[in-house]
């Protein structure tokens, strides 16, 4: 897909306003974006900023306290819209939560059935071979490296093939070269899907990221090319400056 | 039918049965089961007095037993999920808050009618003995069965409210206590019916307010003090004569289990007491679809 079809296309996920509410505090505060299909963008901030709050409106884990949330036009506050979204989109939360005492292959096999995925056993081919696992599909997860585990996880998020992909932190805890392995995976992926990746790690943007969403303390604070990010001092310190962290720290 | 996923239900099912069966702690806890019933039914001074092929001294220790059995194995339904985070996962999965409590409860059903399967050896010790009547024996089970199904949902809904297994556990075994001990403490009653009053009161405000937490605790609070206005009373002697009924007690110890279960131990199916079992699950069931539903307020 060319830049100018990523910048015209249809908006494919949309965030309007939504704010995050419990008890006194603010977790979110009418944050908007909008990520156009075919595009990765990268949701950036550091740790507490309100990426998987956002993330978890997003998907319809939870509700905006107020704001809309949409993804491929669909609400996923709405019940009937909900399941309809959760078919088109997937999910990989923060950590990559997982059965434990299943193994990939029986993991896989409980979200064709949940899922209802007729083939099921292609699309187990098909992740398994997209995300290099194949080697320990049979090894209970709880006995996987961490890099193992996170493929499993993103093979679960990839499992019905899905128009948009959420990833919250896909590469947090992994080694260098796990990173590199995961970062080219999405890059591939993301030639033919329109991915939102969380990250607050500055380099993942450059690697991956088309667009670059940016909240901090629960508002957004940018929203534009990478390019745009990086145009004048330098990807890094105007992270700095967008995050109100003195620039002298970045030294 | 009903609007029910019966594949998605099916495969929560057989899932958390596959991770039950699979881990050491589930036959542990079956083990315990069969042992702790057989001395239950066996290992009594009553039971070779009386000299009858029936289990009608397991049936006073039944519901005492699965209090504490039936949330050992429910403390993890929810509580492991919510844990490990793998509830974001099959919340966002293409099925509903229905399909998935459905599904838990099931699986939790599941194991407790394999527990209790296994526990039909006492039948055969019972046809070796003497010669037990297979009618009493089936309504005997079946009030079992029943008590068990109820307790599930106890178990499941005490799952719902924490990611630690342990609180789980003791939140279950209270809210069994509650039923069990209604019928025969006043004072079990008079507490069953305060809680239930002050839950009452914070769901509706909930309902009503649409997540309103401080609102829910407050009217929670109002709900136990409308509870104590009419339990109090029974409990102080100068409010009270001698023999006077408090009928917020009695209305309480109607919801116990034991005047419900009593029937089936002496071979008598009533439709009373089957609709109470089916009817206390699917008002538990409909509470853990309601609070599954409430991250979207």
């Amino acid at each position: 897909m060319t830049q100018t079809e990523r910048e015209t296309g249809p908006v494919t996920i949309k965030a309007d306003k939504i704010s995050k509410v419990y008890g006194e505090f603010a977790a979110l505060h009418e944050v908007s974006f909008e990520v156009r299909r075919g595009t990765v963008a990268a949701f950036l901030g550091v740790n507490g900023a309100g990426k998987s709050t956002t993330m978890r409106i997003l998907t319809g884990y939870l509700a905006p306290t107020s704001g809309a949330a949409r993804i491929l036009d669909l609400d996923p506050t709405r019940h009937d819209q909900r399941i309809e979204l959760a078919r088109k989109l997937g999910y990989l939360p923060e950590s990559g939560p997982l059965y434990r005492d299943m193994t990939p292959a029986e993991s896989l096999q409980f979200f064709v059935e949940l899922r209802k995925l007729a083939g099921g056993k292609q699309h187990i081919d098909r992740v398994t071979e997209q995300c290099a696992i194949g080697q320990v599909m049979h090894k209970p997860i709880h006995k996987l490296s961490k890099g193992y585990r996170q493929r499993v996880g993103m093979a679960q998020a990839l499992l019905h093939d899905p128009e948009v992909l959420i990833l919250d932190e896909p590469t947090s805890g992994l080694d260098p070269l796990q990173i590199r392995e995961v970062r080219t995976l999405i890059r591939e992926l993301g030639k033919t899907k329109t991915i939102l990746l969380s990250t607050h790690i500055l380099q993942e943007v450059d690697a991956i990221a088309d667009r670059v969403v940016m909240v901090h303390d629960g508002r957004l604070v940018f929203t534009g090319t990478r390019e745009e990010l990086v145009k004048d001092e330098g990807a890094e310190k105007r992270f700095y400056e967008l995050t109100g962290q003195r620039a002298k720290e970045v030294a | 039918m009903f609007g029910v996923d019966f594949a998605a239900v099916g495969a929560i099912v057989r899932k958390d049965l596959r991770q039950y069966l699979a881990n050491p702690t589930g036959y542990v806890f079956l083990t315990l089961f069969i042992a702790t019933t057989a001395a239950a039914a066996f290992m009594q001074e009553g039971f070779f007095a009386r000299n009858l092929a029936d289990l009608a001294e397991l049936n006073k220790m039944m519901p005492a037993i699965l209090m504490f059995f039936v949330p050992a194995v429910t403390m993890g339904a929810w509580a492991d999920e919510r844990r490990s985070g793998t509830d974001e996962i099959l919340l966002t999965s293409p099925v509903s808050e229905a399909d998935v409590v459905l599904g838990k409860y099931l699986g939790v059903l599941g194991m407790f009618t394999v527990s209790l399967g296994f526990s039909v050896a006492h039948v055969a010790v019972l046809s070796f003995l003497g010669d037990p009547d297979p009618g009493l024996m089936f309504s005997t089970y079946l009030g079992y069965w029943l008590m068990g199904a109820m307790f599930c949902a106890v178990g499941l809904l005490a799952s719902m409210f924490t990611s630690n297994s342990t609180v789980a556990f003791i939140l279950g075994a209270l809210g069994c206590a509650g039923v069990v001990f209604a019928g025969a403490e006043p004072w079990a009653a008079g507490l069953l019916g305060t809680a239930v009053l002050g839950l009452l009161f914070a769901l509706g405000w909930y309902v009503v307010r649409a997540g309103d937490v401080a609102g829910a605790a407050f009217a929670g609070g109002l709900g136990t003090v409308v509870g104590l206005a009419f339990w109090l009373p029974s409990l102080l002697p100068w409010l009270h004569e001698d023999g006077e009924t408090n009928r917020f007690i009695d209305s309480f110890s109607a919801l116990a289990v034991d005047s419900h279960f009593a029937s089936f131990g002496e071979g008598i199916i009533r439709l009373g007491d089957v609709a109470y079992f089916v009817g206390s699950a699917a008002v538990l069931l409909y509470l853990c679809a309601f609070l599954l539903g409430r991250r979207h307020w």
